[in-house]
């Protein structure tokens, strides 16, 4: 390893930032004592992103321009990459926008420094492809130069073109979008959106979905800038927004704008940053610098018992006991607890095993007893039960949501004593906490028989057909949860079943644009009492989608709730295919966040639960399993809120998870770019 | 008239371009390097011009072709390869671009070749530009440039066999151009390919990283040529692979050749080269302890390495041996293997698939039935 030496000649100091990548560090360079930026990139935090990495620094060390971000190094340590930059102490265009927009003096500079930018980048063949003020990095003396090559393209000849879809929506060329083959033009394209941005502090249709707004772009006239700004800045605007590409002119020809050849000093630009120093003086913003720190990795030795056995000679007697997990893992612990658990002091062990069970086929069809009988009877399942079966290997009533996959994994045909120890359990671990669900409540009031009606008639048939017509695991995992949710439900309270959908129709009949897209030839009924099922799922701050339904177009919006409850998107090109999207980051912090919420009837945790269970039993466990479906169906309309803002993993970022907007960003693009590759063209 | 005399003048200047470059590389050493340099820098930024043309005017296929032509009776491209990391930082770039033209210039006259003639001259004649365009590696200055132009080239089945069958003056050797090459004769394992192994584990990230994508193209561009060339050099290519590249200390290196090893290995064309592999107790040995590799991306490329083992329906004794010693404690650890990824639908059904496999081996090695 040429490199490891290498780190020791930086001194790396506080941190200033984290990007797509990794973190970034302000360091020294002790060689020469010069400040510069280390950017500290966790390779094995990162799936198949190594090479797009080299990519970046390959492109960025064939950069020799004042006008770009100089790169210094890169070197390997351990499973860290470290990037070294040049430090730019002013920050981006994007951090001095939040103490206020820039004047036309200002723009006017930091354009002309990006032509000159990007005149030098593309005389040598690169497009940076996601020119905006958050790429653009002023440093103290405010010299500007265009920061992040991670998407930046390097062409071999002059005249290549590209198709690949990158960029970010609102800044992107129109050409970009429709993918019918761009060049240096695009960065132009963006250029103007980028000097609007600095204008005004957002890009045009900002207030849209970027998925809305990438067919947006293509379809309608460039978007012109409004307001009192001078006659040449408008026109330099317009100029870069030319949809046409071949019309519009080069960097080298902008730069002999009127509005550009008039542009003042960059040490103009001092002003930004003292701006900003002021701003963040004056909020009060007491920044305690996170350090860096070095992490060590102790790498535990490794059990003698755990390494493979290769020695013919030696003869190995299998040692349960002994072999251990290389990681405390919380699956193991479960299954550990659960062989501890005695199966007959399980409290919610039914108290009429045969009986519930039958009466439990119609009510609770979902999971346990179906996939029993169909563990029983040797795979093939009832054939009844035949048009349901896509229903059945997901249902794990939410009791161990992490450790779900352990039990529904275990293959049924097992064949060693620990593999029929586990299936057992697997038996018993389903069969406890239906029945507990089960306790039978009989529809005594109108409001519970209709609620029951409902189920039966609309919400089962309606999930078993969506979920039979859909194909990927993920998306019927999903479906399979929200089926179960309904099915507990309608067990334990049809009531609150009746009130949810009633609830749901009035506040749907509330928002003009779902009225006329879900009752169009209803009048809105009048809101009953408000159960608190409806409550979350009306107000849910961890819904997020609602937020995002108010603020988007009907036509969007249809295919969003239509899908939520559809399952299956009514064409293929149907943008709502994204729905469940897996990779899609609120539909999996969702299945995380759910499974660890969910009560744990059996788990051994509950233990206390279970002897307050023994005591008074009757009433105390009625309002206990109330009060569980309330929070259970809190989850299932958090789902369905969840699937919907899933759907549109672009937007603008809930507040308290601006976090993940990067991420969520990201998994976006990539979306994109495989919807693309599925199906060639976006309709617009 | 205007347009005539600037053709007239144009040819002087293009035939001139490869002697002037010729003169000044060849002083490099001399004792007015530096000026050589600047010179020379001078001279390459023109000659790409030529080929690029400019943002105003379209390149001149007349004034190419006698580039080209020049710079082949100069043997530039030769000298341009062994100085490549000599050159400033410009010119590097430069002489990039100059190579990647001109090994895809084909003459717009003339009889139908099949290959761009710089380079069919190039595979045929002159074999050394592209072995001195591998050893660009030895330097950090030449690796990116050198390795970019490589990566075009050896899309050409003729350049790829050239490097893969560099062997000195050995009989067989591509030394004498592709017409010389005896693809039956195993390698000394002394050829230019052979250093790959070494720039890739020993080079910094930037070098490292560049060469690994080159010994990539290398290996799974060519369906029939690379093969057969495995077929034949089985045991030293593997031994190296999994010496060096598998056992790296780099983390990137290690992580990225055992995922191309999987890749190999599942390549439709490799099959023969997969069922070879995977007979080898030696080569599971490797890969159960990569499973047990303290960082978890490791594990997970060697568990797709390790999958093509316990997949394989003709299991060899030896590995049988190994699979059925170590049962339970497979069993055991594949079910807690990498739990925490629980979206990959994929890799959790092989997995399954695995640990079924593994439980339904025989109590004693079989031999494998007859194929």
């Amino acid at each position: 390893m040429a490199d490891e030496g290498v780190a020791n000649h930086y001194q790396v100091l506080e941190e200033l930032g984290r990007g797509s990548f990794g973190v970034v560090y302000k360091g020294i360079d002790k060689t020469t004592g010069e400040t510069v930026a280390i950017k500290h990139i966790d390779l094995e935090s990162s799936e198949d992103d190594i090479q797009e990495i080299q990519q970046e620094i390959s492109v960025l060390s064939t950069c020799a321009s004042n006008y770009v971000t100089k790169y210094k190094a890169s070197f390997l340590r351990g499973h860290k990459l470290w990037i070294v930059m040049e430090f730019l102490g002013g920050g981006s265009c994007l951090d001095l926008l939040k103490s206020g927009i820039f004047n036309e003096v200002q723009i006017a500079i930091i354009c002309r420094e990006l032509l000159f930018g990007l005149e030098y980048l593309h005389s040598e063949g690169k497009i940076h492809r996601d020119i905006k003020a958050a790429n653009v990095l002023l440093s103290e003396t405010g010299k500007v130069k265009l920061a992040d090559f991670g998407v930046a393209a390097q062409l071999t000849y002059m005249k290549s073109q590209r198709n690949t879809f990158v960029g970010t929506p609102f800044w992107m060329a129109p050409e970009v979008i429709q993918q019918a083959g761009y060049d240096f033009k695009a960065d132009i394209w963006s250029l103007g959106i980028t000097a609007i941005e600095l204008a005004l502090g957002e890009p045009p249709h900002a207030n849209l979905h970027p998925m809305k707004v990438l067919f947006h772009i293509p379809k309608n006239s460039p978007p012109r800038l409004e307001g009192k700004f001078s006659k040449e800045f408008k026109d330099f605007v317009a100029q870069c927004l030319v949809k046409d590409p071949d019309s519009r002119p080069t960097a080298k020809e902008l730069l002999k704008h009127r509005f550009i050849r008039s542009a003042g000093k960059v040490e103009a630009l001092q002003e930004l940053i003292q701006r900003k120093r002021m701003t963040d003086a004056r909020v009060d913003h007491v920044k305690h610098p996170v350090y860096y720190q070095e992490t060590l990795h102790n790498i535990s030795p490794k059990d003698e018992a755990d390494e493979w056995v290769f020695d013919t000679v030696k003869s190995i007697v299998p040692r349960r006991g002994t072999v251990r997990s290389r990681k405390p893992s919380s699956g193991f612990a479960v299954e550990d607890a659960m062989r501890k658990l005695d199966l007959k002091d399980g409290p919610l062990q039914p108290n009429t095993p045969g009986t519930v069970r039958k009466s439990t086929v119609r009510r609770q069809p979902s999971s346990a007893s179906r996939r029993r009988s169909r563990q029983n009877s040797n795979g093939s399942p009832r054939p009844s039960l035949g048009p349901k079966r896509p229903l059945q290997p997901d249902m794990s009533f939410g009791n161990s949501g992490s450790t779900m996959r352990l039990f529904r994994r275990v293959p049924s045909d097992s064949s060693n004593s620990g593999g029929l120890a586990s299936s057992a359990l697997e038996f018993a671990n389903e069969n406890q906490p239906p029945p507990a669900y089960h306790s039978p409540v009989e529809p005594n009031s109108k409001e519970a028989m209709l609620g029951r009606r409902l189920y039966k008639k609309a919400l089962e048939p309606c999930l078993d057909e969506l979920h039979a017509q859909t194909a990927a695991s993920s998306k019927r995992e999903a479906l399979a949860k929200l089926s179960d949710a309904f099915a507990l439900l309608d067990a334990v309270d049809p009531e609150g079943a009746y009130h949810l959908l009633r609830n749901l129709v009035s506040t749907v009949s509330q928002d003009t644009k779902l009225n006329n897209t879900f009752l169009p030839q209803q009048a809105a009924p009048s809101s009953s009492k408000t159960t608190p099922v409806a409550v979350t799922a009306d107000g849910n701050p961890q819904g997020g989608g609602t937020v995002l339904v108010k603020s988007r177009p009907s036509t969007a919006t249809t295919a969003t709730t239509t899908t939520t409850l559809a399952g299956t998107p009514p064409t293929p090109i149907s943008p709502s295919k994204l729905v469940f999207s897996q990779q899609n980051p609120h539909l999996m912090s969702h299945h995380r966040r759910r499974g660890s919420l969910l009560p744990q009837p059996v788990s051994p945790s509950s233990s206390p639960e279970r002897e307050h269970f023994r005591g008074d039993r009757d009433r105390d466990r009625e309002n206990r399993e109330r009060e569980r479906e309330r929070e259970r169906e809190k989850m299932a309309a958090a789902a369905a809120a969840a699937l919907e803002a899933a759907k549109f993993p672009g937007g603008p970022a809930v507040p308290g998870m601006e976090h993940c907007k990067a991420l969520s960003d990201l998994l976006y693009t990539r979306w994109t770019d495989g919807l693309r590759a599925r199906w060639g063209v976006v309709p617009r | 008239m205007s347009f005539f005399f600037g053709r007239a003048r144009a040819r002087t200047n293009t035939t001139d371009l490869a002697k002037q470059a010729k003169d000044h590389v060849t002083k490099l050493d001399g004792p007015q390097g530096g000026a050589k340099a600047e010179e020379l820098a001078k001279v390459l930024a023109q000659m790409k011009q030529v080929l690029q043309g400019t943002h105003e005017a379209e390149p001149n296929t007349e004034q190419i072709y006698q580039l080209v032509t020049g710079m082949i009776e100069e043997d530039l491209l030769y000298l341009l390869a062994v100085n490549l990391y000599r050159l400033p930082f410009e010119s590097r770039k430069d002489t990039q671009v100059i190579f990647s033209y001109m090994f895809r210039f084909r003459p717009p006259t003339g009889p139908q070749k099949p290959e761009p003639f710089a380079l069919a001259y190039v595979v045929e004649r002159r074999p050394q530009v592209l072995v001195e365009l591998c050893k660009g590696y030895d330097h950090k200055e030449s690796a990116t440039p050198a390795g970019t132009v490589l990566r075009e080239v050896l899309k050409n089945e003729a350049a790829a066999a050239i490097i893969l069958y560099d062997d000195g003056e050995e009989q067989g050797s591509s030394v004498r151009g592709v017409g010389g090459i005896n693809p039956d004769r195993p390698q000394s394992g002394r050829g230019v390919f052979w250093n790959f192994f070494d720039w890739i584990d020993k080079s910094s990230f930037e070098v490292s990283a560049d060469a690994f994508t080159t010994f990539r193209e290398l290996i799974t561009k060519h369906k029939e040529l690379v093969p057969r060339y495995l077929a034949v050099n089985f045991d030293l290519f593997f031994d190296r692979y999994n010496s060096v590249l598998v056992q790296s200390n780099s983390y990137v290196t290690k992580r990225q050749s055992i995922k191309l090893l999987g890749e190999i290995l599942l390549d439709r064309a490799n099959y023969n080269i997969m069922t070879a592999y995977v007979d080898r107790g030696e080569h599971l040995k490797i890969c159960m302890n990569l499973l047990r590799d303290d960082r978890k991306m490791v594990q997970y490329e060697g568990f797709h390495v390790f999958k093509v083992f316990v997949a394989n329906p003709h299991k060899s004794v030896p590995v049988q041996k190994i699979l059925i010693m170590n049962r339970d404690k497979l069993l055991q650890f594949l079910s807690h293997f990498l739990e925490d990824r629980t979206e990959d639908e994929q890799f959790i059904d092989e997995r399954e698939f695995l640990i079924k496999q593994i439980r339904s081996l025989p109590s004693a090695p079989v031999a494998p039935p007859q194929r």
